[in-house]
């Protein structure tokens, strides 16, 4: 009997256990669900400034510096570049540079869309409300123009031709299983200019450089009419937003690259201390994601900051220590040789720090802003539509006269007004002027890409410089000018179309 | 079974009889083992009172007793006896041994079994192989030693946890260690840094799903089941201590043939790179070598202690141990320090009735842990410093971090390590508390009920502090002033085991029946906070304290701390039920089913079932397989399908608490644009995940032969793994470029051996012994599915998986020498045609090598004559194939002028030397190697691992001492290492990136021991 009773006892004991589940549902503390995470315009907000901190140019800069003629070996060097073969000219569906576009802009794009989806469902309370609503969805809408523009630079074939493939278009949240294939140009040129229509609709901020603005969705416009050739319209674009953005002094220009100015900036990512990207991200790698800085050098941007790449000799002989740019573009505390030829050990006796990206010595090094919109790229678009419509010499409104007033403000004095004997010479100078003003910004792969022909030129190195491996030139038209379709899609999508070449 | 029954009633009839009977009367007689020979020491009790003495020194004994009362005769190791008193006032007997206790009990994971009833594949190794082996890991200690079971350093560091896989790898991103069971108490592989290795009883490990379906979502890796010591009952008290002095010393086993300074100097003149250029010979002639290796590598000193105490009175046993290790590491600012208290007890009622059983032990370890071995960090990895080093950097160039910051020369790398080792300290302190308690209750004769409680405690705090005067603080400094950092990590965890359980066990004529219901409650919790500051005013720094932190200051916020916390929470529930019929130890089957609900499937997929099936055939007891050679010979074979839940390896914490909620669509808050707190996307859900399911088929014969001269047992398997979680890749519109789903299957396939030959066998103590052991295993991968279109998923690294082949194999372009017109290198196309220009994507093709070997195991000998014992074991690897990345970098132009390079490169092409095997130092296609086979390496190895020589004392030489043995040994780790692969050791590999180099080699270990017992 006495045993009867404990059996029982026992037995009601694992029925009590039986029915424990407070070991399987286990909500982990501080979890979010995605269906809680936005429920008012003020968790907009949060969720924009989130988008914002998508956004990042660093693998741009990355990508156009070691891929093209801005950069030399270091000698602080410990492989970059070299090991994974971007500085040979290596691009492949495996390499960082195309998988690290892709998967940033689709990752941009995917929070941008759920923003939207999101705002959708939340009615405002009241007008503020409605008002912080309409100008929260009109900068989501000019960034996601700004990214489609991006894939259409970076995996289209030719920016000019409406048929030709970007990437895939996407203006909504996908579920994991989707798999679209690549839409033409034409399609993302629709879905771009129906984004900013819609941004300048909702938009009332005219100009602020670290938010999109109406200002912003011009430069949009602009760029977007540069890119496909449409020159008179671009021309005009370009008019509106001239006198609002003037081009900076001297000392305004270096105030610009030490963030302590923000003269001619249209829009810029902002990077502040302890922050996303405050961190030396991927050193050498295409990837990036740190100090923009850092894509040069480990510690700061000077020689003592190990710098594992130097400027391209064939940049630094464009530059003219009379120009600002000179002083922008080199560290003072660079090592020139007289004559590099002569040099006993290259790598040593000749050391060119870059020196754009110095960041904040007294804080933080090399961390800075990253400059996406600026006022120089206005003259240099007009002097582009002046060589496209044939103005290309005289004293006013021709690609001589553009260039000029770039130099004289970059010199600080009267500089000769250039002669061209033909287009050719006009677009490669505007190709050379645009090299050292943004160098290390970003751009020189997708200016060669887009009027290296027209304009002569292509990747040209220092033979010193590619002594290494050899790789010293190649020619504008090379498949290598459109980024591959990853293979990090392709895996997942195997029937998407890849580009030609690879 | 008899006896054991007549041993269940009897309580019941002692209590009842006593009432009939008064009279005492004084019986006296003699004990004796099988062998005739007395047994002094024996216990006898009066069943039912207090009453009870001991055997003499001759086998005497005398006590007073009734008529009809039963007296009971323990000794451990034999047979229990009783005997009713009658008339006669003499009562002499002779015990047997017990088989039971002498043939291995075999764990069954929530049972025992005798070997002989015992239907599943398992391997037990007794604490005689474990204690004082100079290994801190008693994992590590393992290797070897249970064929099937690889065990793969990841790091020299004194305690590192190894890497363990049963019968292959049986997952791709899943856990693949298999579940450690201390005492009742499911652990992790981190949980034995700070065990003492000297507890030891025995260490089990479960192979076949007979074994461990019983499980569940737990037992797909295998399960190793380690319990701790007890006393005995009634055994005086014994106090034993031993004590281990051990010497550790890099493995000088590395054949890269590198460059001292002259020819480095030489070299870089040459090339026109680094500090040789412009130098005359004469000055190159005056700089030394500096043997950066052994700079940064040293012999390390150990001292353990440990010591044992363990006694028994009639119901209750205790047994108690403590333990002290001081482990030198062999890599500077490498140790370990641990402190062991121990304590088992065990009690009975003298009905036998209710029994109880309680485990603590309190373990404390302090470690100085260097990281960032294995990268890149040359300021940072002290074993870059050590490998590769410029020699005639001399290590009296340091005078303090600030000199080196300008010029910032890469060759300076010895001198930024030798400043590190100044100024930095990482330090671990770990504070574990093991406790289990468990108590059985009869409730009738054939049932009984039980329960076992376990809980592990676990506080770790990790304290890391760069010195604000150092090389890496002012470097990194930007502002600050002073500049430095100090972050501490502080990581909490409990869980807690509980099995509750009814056993029902009954004989029928031939027939027994042993069946169990239980049910499992695991709960886990988890806490990590912590914080990092910038800033420390040198005067007061000191690890671990905060009085040298600098407050910011709102102007600049250069000294903004960082802090950090995390709860996680984890849960298991499972019931289950396990059976087990035996006739006449014929013929056995057992069979399991449970079901099994783990918190990281609440939301998908809650309970899995998972169940074996396993059957024997002991052919040595029928009646017509006598007059043969065999002395056993045992057939057995199961079925069965267990699970993993440890699908992903993801948060920090450990493998209880990783990958919580998979399930769901996650959005965190965190630094949006401009440092303003934002909102964003973090983790997209996958609704239908689930465990990795193994099913496994396993057959297997133990047999003795020849008097049981040879025993052995061989295991066929075949495991097939489902439900893989796998990266499957989806389009990059979704955020992200792969999810992580239960697609993919892998199959592995193999055979255990394990055979012991006693060459020499003595009857008599001291007598010459000599065994040989071989211990092996075979097994072949395949992968069977993949959730991709192509049948082919790149892991990275130069490894993929593809239908049809091998696990994890190498996937990169070959290498096909250097061209002896221009020096650059060579390759294959997919087609096999040659080529400088090889597509880095379509022209890698499956090299058919992978890191998984495909044999491996040990052999040696044991042997005993006269108090001398010797012990060896050599451990084989077979089929394992690495990227040597450490050669990579000595072969590397581009390091020439900045690290040390191999003699190898003087064979470099020239226009003078074109038929060679390197290529041009300016080879123009040099970036491609990285993605070729040219660094691929065999890493199989027969090494030395093990071998012991001692003497014991015999016991002659002790009497009047006080002393009841005295032991003396020494013993050698990894003494000999036969390998083709040119690294310090080949052993050493980190799993997760099998490419990378610079990694902390296992240490040759020589020790001295000394054990003694009063």
């Amino acid at each position: 009997m006495k045993n009867l009773q404990k059996l029982t006892l026992f037995a009601s004991l694992i029925v009590v256990l039986w029915s424990c589940n407070d070991a399987i549902d286990i909500e982990q503390p501080g979890r979010l669900g995605a269906e809680q995470a936005f429920q008012s315009v003020a968790d907009l907000q949060l969720g924009l400034l989130g988008s914002y901190a998508t956004l990042d140019a660093t693998p741009q800069i990355q990508f156009n510096s070691v891929f093209t003629d801005e950069l030399s070996i270091g000698f602080d060097s410990g492989g970059q570049g070299i090991g994974n073969g971007e500085y040979g000219f290596i691009l492949n569906p495996g390499s960082a540079a195309s998988t690290a576009q892709w998967t940033n802009f689709y990752a941009s794009l995917n929070s941008f869309n759920r923003l939207i989806e999101a705002a959708a469902l939340i009615t405002p309370a009241d007008a503020d409300e409605q008002a912080q609503l309409n100008e929260i969805l009109g900068q989501v809408h000019g960034l996601r123009a700004y990214i489609n523009l991006l894939i259409v630079t970076y995996f289209s074939t030719d920016y000019t031709d409406d048929g030709a493939l970007a990437g895939i278009l996407i203006d909504f949240v996908p579920t994991v299983d989707q798999l679209l294939p690549r839409s033409t140009n034409g399609e993302f040129y629709s879905l771009i200019e129906a984004d900013l229509n819609l941004a300048q609709s909702l938009l009332t901020t005219q100009s602020d450089p670290i938010v999109v603005s109406q200002d912003f969705i011009t430069f949009m416009r602009l760029r977007m009419a540069i890119f496909r050739q449409q020159y008179p319209a671009a021309d005009a674009l370009a008019q509106q937003l001239i006198p609002r953005y003037p081009l900076a002094n001297r000392a305004q220009y270096q105030g610009i690259f030490t963030d302590a100015d923000n003269t001619g900036i249209i829009f810029e990512m902002q990077r502040v201390l302890n922050d996303r990207y405050d961190g030396q991200g991927a050193t050498g790698s295409g990837f990036a994601g740190g100090w923009a800085g850092a894509n040069y050098a480990f510690v700061n941007g000077t020689i003592d900051g190990s710098p594992y790449f130097e400027i391209g000799r064939s940049l630094f002989d464009l530059l003219d220590p009379a120009d600002i740019r000179f002083d922008v573009n080199v560290n003072n505390t660079s090592i020139i040789s007289p004559d590099i030829n002569a040099a006993e050990d290259f790598r040593s006796e000749d050391i060119l720090v870059v020196g754009k990206y110095p960041g904040d010595p007294a804080s933080q090094p090399l961390l800075n802003d990253l400059k996406i919109f600026r006022a120089a790229e206005l003259v240099l678009y007009r002097a582009e539509a002046a060589a496209a419509a044939g103005n290309i010499n005289g004293a006013a409104n021709s690609t001589a006269a553009f260039l000029k007033e770039l130099r004289d403000a970059r010199f600080g004095t009267d500089q000769p007004l250039p002669m061209f004997a033909n287009a050719t010479e006009a677009f490669g100078a505007i190709l050379d002027e645009r090299r050292i003003e943004f160098a290390f910004e970003g751009y020189r792969w997708v200016d060669l890409k887009r009027m290296g022909e027209r304009g002569g030129r292509g990747i040209l190195r220092e033979a010193l410089d590619c002594a290494i491996n050899g790789a010293c030139s190649l020619p504008a038209t090379d498949f290598r000018f459109t980024l591959p379709v990853p293979i990090v899609e392709t895996n997942a999508n195997p029937d998407i179309q890849q580009n030609p070449g690879f | 079974m008899k006896s054991k029954l007549s041993w269940l009633i009897t309580p019941l009839l002692a209590l009842f009889m006593s009432f009939s009977y008064g009279q005492g009367k004084t019986i006296s007689g003699n004990v004796t083992d099988q062998n005739g020979l007395p047994l002094p020491g024996v216990s006898i009790v009066v069943v039912g009172t207090n009453n009870g003495t001991q055997t003499d020194f001759d086998g005497n004994f005398a006590l007073t007793a009734s008529v009809g009362q039963t007296l009971r005769f323990t000794y451990l190791g034999q047979k229990t006896e009783n005997r009713v008193v009658g008339a006669s006032n003499t009562i002499n007997v002779q015990m047997e041994e017990d088989a039971e206790t002498l043939d291995e009990v075999v764990v069954q994971g929530y049972r025992t079994a005798t070997k002989e009833t015992s239907s599943i594949a398992s391997s037990t190794v007794s604490s005689e192989t474990i204690v004082n082996r100079p290994n801190a890991s008693v994992v590590q200690t393992l290797s070897g030693q249970v064929a099937g079971l690889n065990i793969t350093a990841a790091s020299g560091q004194p305690g590192a946890a190894p890497r363990v896989t049963l019968r292959g790898v049986g997952s791709i991103n899943g856990n693949t260690d298999p579940l450690y069971v201390i005492d009742g108490i499911p652990v992790d592989a981190q949980a034995f840094r700070s065990l003492g290795n000297n507890d030891i009883e025995s260490i089990s490990v479960l192979k076949d799903a007979g074994a461990t379906a019983i499980y569940g979502n737990r037992g797909a890796n295998g399960v190793v089941v380690i319990k701790t010591r007890n006393g005995s009952f009634n055994q005086k008290l014994s106090i034993s201590y031993s004590g281990l002095l051990q010497f550790t010393s890099l493995v000088d086993n590395g054949e890269y043939e590198l460059n001292n300074s002259q020819e480095q100097l030489l070299l870089e003149r040459e090339f026109g790179n680094g500090r040789g250029v412009g130098l005359t010979d004469a000055e190159i002639a005056g700089f030394t070598t500096t043997d950066y290796p052994n700079f940064f590598f040293d012999t390390g000193l150990t001292q353990q202690h440990t010591v044992n105490l363990s006694s028994g009175s009639e119901n209750a046993t205790q047994f108690t141990s403590l333990g002290f290790r001081d482990e030198e590491g062999i890599l500077s600012a490498s140790s370990l320090q641990r402190f062991n208290y121990r304590t088992n007890v065990t009690g009975r009622t003298s009905d036998d009735k209710f029994s109880y059983g309680a485990n603590l032990a309190v373990n404390y370890s302090q470690s100085d842990e260097p990281n960032a071995i294995g990268t890149g960090g040359i300021n940072r990895n002290i074993v870059l410093a050590a490998f590769q080093s410029v020699p005639y950097i001399s290590p009296d160039e340091y005078t303090n971090g600030a000199a080196l910051l300008s010029p910032l020369s890469f060759a300076n790398t010895p001198l930024f390590i030798i400043d590190l080792l100044n100024t930095f300290s990482r330090e671990e302190n770990e504070l574990q508390i093991l406790g289990s308690f468990n108590a059985d209750y009869k409730l009738y004769k054939d049932l009984t009920a039980r329960v076992v409680l376990s809980g592990e405690f676990r506080d770790q705090i990790r304290t890391t502090v760069e010195g604000p005067t150092s090389f890496n603080a002012l470097l990194f400094a930007g502002g600050r002033d002073p500049s430095g950092f100090q972050t501490q990590s502080i990581d909490r965890q409990f869980t807690y085991n509980q099995v509750t359980s009814l056993n029902y066990n009954k004989t029928f004529g031939k027939h027994t029946i042993d069946g169990g219901a239980y049910v499992e409650y695991f709960r886990g919790f988890f806490q990590n906070f912590g914080f990092q500051q910038f800033g420390l005013t040198p005067a007061l720094l000191s690890p671990g304290d905060g009085d040298a932190f600098i407050a910011d200051n709102p102007n600049d916020d250069l000294f903004v701390d960082t802090v950090f916390a995390n709860r996680l929470e984890t849960g298991l529930f499972s019931y289950f039920f396990q059976g087990d019929w035996d006739y006449d130890t014929r013929f056995g089957v057992t069979g399991t089913i449970r079901r099994d609900a783990s918190f990281r499937f609440a939301e998908s997929n809650r309970f899995g079932t998972f169940g074996s099936v396993s059957g024997r055939w002991n052919i040595d007891k029928e009646s017509w397989f006598d007059d043969n050679a065999f002395d056993v010979l045992k057939l057995r074979g199961s079925w069965g399908v267990t699970g993993n839940q440890n699908i992903a390896i993801t948060a920090p914490a450990g493998l209880a608490f990783d990958a919580p909620d998979l399930t769901r669509d996650l959005f965190t808050t965190g630094v949006g644009q401009g440092g303003a707190n934002s909102l964003f996307l973090n983790q997209i859900g996958n609704n239908t995940l689930r465990w990795e399911a193994t099913e496994q088929i396993d057959i297997g014969v133990d047999f003795e032969v020849f008097q049981s001269k040879l025993r052995g047992s061989v295991d066929v398997y075949q495991r097939t793994t489902t439900d893989l979680f796998l990266a499957s890749p989806v389009s990059s519109i979704n955020a992200v470029t792969q999810l992580n789903t239960n697609t993919g299957e892998i199959e592995n396939r193999g055979v255990d051996l394990t055979l012991n030959y006693d060459i020499l066998r003595s009857n008599k103590a001291g007598g010459l012994n000599l065994t040989l052991n071989f211990v092996g295993n075979f097994n072949e991968q395949e992968v069977i599915d993949l959730p991709t279109d192509d049948g082919r998923l790149l892991l990275g690294g130069g490894i993929a998986l593809e239908e049809g082949g091998r696990l994890s194999e190498y996937f990169l372009v070959r290498y096909a020498g250097v061209n002896p017109a221009n020096g650059n290198l060579l390759f294959l196309t997919a087609d096999g045609e040659v080529t400088e220009n090889p597509n880095v994507d379509t022209d890698r093709v499956f090299l058919g090598k992978n890191l998984t070997p495909d044999f491996q195991g040990s052999f040696g000998f044991d042997f005993s004559y006269k108090g001398w014992f010797a012990t060896t074991q050599w451990n084989y690897v077979i089929g394992v194939d690495r990227i040597d990345n450490d050669l990579a970098g000595f072969l590397n132009p581009n390091n020439i002028g900045q690290f040390r390079t191999s003699r190898d490169l003087e064979r470099a092409f020239t226009p003078d030397n074109r038929i060679t095997d390197i290529p041009s130092l300016t080879a123009q296609n040099l970036a491609l190697s990285g993605n070729s086979d040219r660094f691929l390496q065999s890493a199989d190895f027969l090494r030395l691992r093990f071998a012991t020589i001692g003497y014991d004392f015999p016991s002659q030489f002790l009497e009047g001492t006080g002393i009841s043995n005295l032991r003396i040994f020494a013993q050698g780790e990894n003494i000999l290492t036969f390998t083709p692969w040119r690294g310090f050791d080949p052993e050493v590999i980190n799993t997760f990136n099998p490419a990378q180099s610079r990694l902390f080699p296992t240490p040759r270990v020589f020790a001295f021991g000394l054990e003694v017992g009063f």
